[in-house]
């Protein structure tokens, strides 16, 4: 039981923390303060205890698929608010904070909704144990190590960005958010080909003998990447779209911001010639 | 331009979500039912048609939340006590694939066999 609980509460863990952490990291990078962290944990928490004790019925509504339609348009409504984050970063690290207003609320909105999704699924799984008086003390340490594993990686990653010399931190925080988001997406794809809402395909190939998903490898790469053993030529093509989209968006996004940058600097030098 | 292509982005989500009345329509084929109880599954094997999509319905008598999990039909969902869940499969190509309720894997195993 403990071993089972450890990797259930990493896998959900895992994904919220490695988001919180990329944008700590670069609201640390803009010199932002970090209120938005402790506001969206919070609201991020009491969401998904509401959201836990409200699956019942989510689940029931659209003939029984209810529950797909939910998480799979909350994964997206993230995604989209990840690629808003990620241009409003690149502008601010090209012409300072000013340029990126409402970025911090903006991130603690997308965190809080992160921590809904992760945090309604262990509220569910904990629920199961109260009433197993038995089970309940190795479920209980599972959870403490399971997310102490996945906020240490999320630390790991956070030390890791701010490491890095600062011209890379962005592109490689931008260039995370934007694998984190791709996977978000194939998650959301998969959830509505399980509730018949986009179509069953046969999968394109199948790498489960060679990485398992269940295997600590396999779930590390699920929550960095979205790894998926077996997908189908649907997810496939959604994963790439996201990441070609997100990677596109940004480029542009530097393009201007530097154009713009340069600009400002050509009309500040003007009056000392 | 990014104000454009970030449009460009929710209409491509958007078209995503609108693909429903063309799949809902071609919902009527083979239907496999499947219980919890006591934290084990009944029947724990299931054997479905082979390439065709089956519309699986499991339903929950214990009191207690399981979530239908299952890597090799890449499959997950939560069911609450007393409830009961619809969960599509497939096409699957003939073979076994594996299903477990995650809440209490050593007991809720089972298997969908394809032929």
């Amino acid at each position: 039981m403990l071993l089972n609980t450890v990797i259930i509460i990493l896998r959900e863990v895992l994904e919220a923390a490695l988001l919180i952490s990329i944008l700590l990291a670069m609201s640390r990078l803009l010199r932002l303060t970090p209120h938005w962290v402790s506001v969206s944990v919070i609201v991020g928490a009491a969401g998904a205890v509401f959201v836990g004790t409200q699956l019942g019925d989510i689940s029931q509504l659209l003939d029984g698929v209810g529950q797909e339609v939910f998480d799979a348009s909350l994964q997206l409504l993230i995604c989209t608010l990840m690629l808003w984050i990620a241009v409003l970063l690149t502008r601010s690290f090209y012409l300072g904070a000013g340029s990126g207003r409402g970025l911090p609320q903006l991130m603690a909105v997308t965190v809080a909704l992160a921590i809904i999704r992760e945090g309604s699924e262990i509220y569910l799984y904990l629920s199961a144990f109260v009433v197993q008086a038995d089970l309940l003390p190795g479920v209980l340490t599972g959870t403490l190590l399971g997310a102490g594993i996945g906020f240490s990686v999320g630390a790991l990653f956070y030390y890791l960005l701010l490491g890095l010399p600062c011209r890379y931190t962005l592109g490689v925080a931008c260039g995370l958010l934007a694998l984190v988001a791709a996977g978000m997406s194939l998650q959301a794809t998969q959830l509505l080909i399980q509730a018949d809402w986009l179509p069953a395909q046969a999968p394109l190939w199948n790498s489960g003998d060679v990485l398992p998903e269940a295997s600590v490898a396999g779930q590390l790469l699920y929550a960095l990447l979205g790894y998926e053993a077996s997908p189908s030529p649907v997810e496939v093509t959604v994963y790439l779209l996201s990441v070609l989209l997100m990677l596109g968006v940004l480029f542009l996004a530097r393009q201007r911001a530097r154009s713009r940058e340069v600009g400002e600097r050509q009309t500040d030098a003007a009056p000392m010639v | 331009m990014i104000e454009k292509i970030r449009k460009n982005y929710l209409s491509f989500l958007l078209c995503c979500m609108s693909i429903v009345p063309a799949a809902a329509i071609a919902a009527g084929g083979p239907v496999v039912e499947l219980e919890i109880i006591n934290h084990l599954f009944h029947p724990s094997e299931l054997i479905v048609p082979a390439n065709t999509k089956v519309k699986l319905i499991v339903y929950n008598r214990d009191q207690t939340p399981e979530e239908f999990e299952s890597y090799e039909l890449n499959r997950e969902k939560v069911i609450m006590g007393g409830q009961r869940a619809i969960i599509f499969i497939g096409p699957l190509a003939p073979g076994e694939y594996p299903f477990f309720g995650e809440f209490n894997p050593r007991t809720a195993q089972g298997k969908v066999i394809a032929q």
